[in-house]
């Protein structure tokens, strides 16, 4: 066969795959999103409706806001975090020895862990009566001893935040120790031998050098935070109230508890805007690295 | 201080805040692991020291859990949804690695940008179609969703390999008379054959921690290990120490597969766009 016809046909099961499981369902929500679309209700689904379930999502439905809010602080939140913890982090482990590689090491483990497992573990963690964590932070901090983590709106958005940071620091700092190798490292002591304090040499020569890929590394991360579900769902299933009902969440709840398919598939599409400005840029830096 | 001192007194605290951070992202493991070998009192107790027992692991196994077939179901799942994708994402990745063709990055931009679809948009259209076609809460179905996830990760990972493997010996074995498929076969697939189960490590972790697909799709016979957690709620709370040892069943296979590759385990997940 000539490699002009087999080219096409190589690639053809997974362009097929691709499109079934990938595309296929995006068009088809966008469709579904424009129907009554009711679980329970047969031929709702062909029940078109115009922009309805969209106006509804904007005018009337003070949840979707209250859930674009969590996302968005959620998304902040634990994009600056983790950023910076694995920055630091990243630092401390690059210079590579024993310590330093045995810890590296290490840093899979969470990594590889369920992110449904991780919510379970941090809601272990954070009981009030036998939870570890909440001990800990009981005596460093003595106000927060007797505080039910999980019951308190504000707490227990921290405590998911801190779920996710503890989950994706690990892989972050990866790859952050990935991006200094390629530091120069007779730049940096050129520099030292000129007498540059360490956080000149960090500001001036390290910062710019990692540049590209902390911006790969904060793209990516926020991806993963906008779509956060698993652990939320684990931790406090959106609560308490909707206090940490993210978007996943709230979709999920909208069409799998209460059967609102079509309204719930226009809220996804909503949360599908963002991603693709993110994914636009994160597919610049792909290609300009090929 | 002189100099020297100053470097020491550093150093030190560096390795001070090394040990405590290896200390905070190990606890919640450790915890975990503790808890499972604790007995249902010892568990809602801070004991650090308490008389092990494995008790819990049978429990697990025991009606009304049968955390047996959740595993069984998880490891199929995973299993059969590596096995359709590694072979898939191979013959496209050594396309488009050796050939140039017409809109291979609209291509390739496309298959990047479907591993950042939420998976609750995906699902939605899926859900609607298995109910009507009767796929609900099998493994056929849920093996076919993950491909979702699985497939961009793969095919962008063999890539990444196939691209590191030289052309010579694919040229000159051409000029000797083998064909495209010969070359492939008998060239490429061996010496791309590490990262190939790399990829396909890679893969069985995502598809075996999956939960949003599980969750929406299955409810009693394809039920995998992490919506499996959700058994052990009893009518007091959780029941820390049966979570703990199903926690452990879950987490140890992939602590052990992740070891193995933690070399590409970055650029696995970062699709290449960081080396």
């Amino acid at each position: 066969m000539r490699d002009h016809t087999l080219k096409y046909l190589l690639v053809l099961p997974a362009v097929v795959v691709v499109f079934a499981t990938a595309i296929w369902p995006l068009i088809e929500a966008a469709r579904m999103s424009f129907t009554v679309g009711r679980l329970n209700r047969p031929g709702s689904l062909e029940q078109y409706i115009g922009w309805e379930n969209y106006t509804w999502a904007f005018f009337e439905e003070p949840a979707f806001w209250n859930s674009v809010y969590v996302t968005g602080m959620y998304t902040i939140v634990t994009v600056a975090l983790t950023t910076l913890l694995a920055l630091g982090l990243a630092l401390l482990l690059a210079p590579g020895g024993r310590l330093r590689s045995g810890a590296q090491t290490l840093l899979i483990l969470p990594f590889a862990m369920s992110p449904a497992l991780i919510g379970v573990s941090f809601r272990f963690m954070f009981n009030p009566e036998f939870g570890l964590f909440d001990a800990f932070f009981g005596i460093i901090f003595p106000p927060l001893a007797d505080v039910s983590w999980l019951a308190d709106p504000d707490l227990a958005f921290a405590v998911v935040v801190m779920a996710d940071v503890w989950g994706w620091i690990p892989f972050l700092t990866l790859v952050l120790i990935g991006g200094l190798a390629s530091v120069p490292r007779d730049t940096i002591e050129a520099a030292q031998v000129d007498g540059a304090s360490g956080w000149r040499v960090f500001k001036d020569i390290t910062l710019p050098q990692l540049g590209p890929v902390l911006a790969v590394v904060i793209i990516l991360k926020s991806i993963f935070s906008l779509k956060t579900f698993d652990q939320v769902f684990m931790l406090t299933n959106g609560g308490p109230g909707t206090a940490t009902q993210t978007l996943s969440h709230y979709i999920y709840f909208n069409g799998m508890k209460y059967g609102q398919i079509g309204y719930s598939a226009s809220v996804a599409w909503l949360m599908v805007i963002p991603m693709i400005f993110l994914t636009y840029a994160y597919a610049k830096f792909v290609f300009r690295k090929n | 201080m002189t100099g020297k001192q100053k470097k020491q007194f550093f150093n030190a605290i560096h390795v001070v805040l090394i040990l405590i951070a290896i200390f905070v992202m190990l606890v919640p493991i450790i915890w975990i692991f503790l808890a499972a070998f604790k007995t249902h009192v010892d568990v809602y107790q801070l004991k650090l020291f308490f008389t092990p027992t494995f008790e819990n692991f049978g429990t697990v196994f025991d009606d009304p859990y049968r955390l047996g077939e959740k595993l069984l179901n998880s490891t199929i799942v995973a299993f059969v949804t590596v096995l359709f994708a590694i072979p898939i994402a191979t013959l496209a990745a050594y396309s488009f690695s050796r050939f140039d063709m017409r809109g291979e990055t609209t291509m390739l931009v496309i298959i990047l940008a479907t591993q950042f679809v939420p998976a609750v948009v995906i699902i939605l259209p899926f859900f609607v179609m298995f109910r009507d076609i009767g796929l609900l809460d099998t493994r056929v179905g849920l093996i076919l969703v993950n491909l979702a996830i699985v497939m961009p990760f793969a095919i962008w990972m063999i890539k990444g390999f196939i691209d590191g493997i030289p052309l010579d010996t694919e040229e000159a074995a051409m000029v000797d008379g083998s064909s495209r498929l010969q070359v492939i076969r008998n060239i490429v697939l061996p010496m791309a054959a590490p990262g190939l189960l790399t990829s396909a490590i890679f893969c069985f972790i995502i598809a075996w921690n999956e939960f949003l697909f599980a969750l929406i799709l299955t409810n009693k016979d394809a039920v995998t290990l992490p919506i499996g957690l959700a058994l052990f709620k009893g009518e007091e709370g959780d029941l820390w120490n049966l979570l703990s040892a199903a926690g452990i069943i879950i987490m140890a296979p992939m602590f052990v597969l992740a070891l193995m590759i933690r070399k590409y385990f970055v650029q696995g997940m970062t699709m290449g766009a960081v080396r």
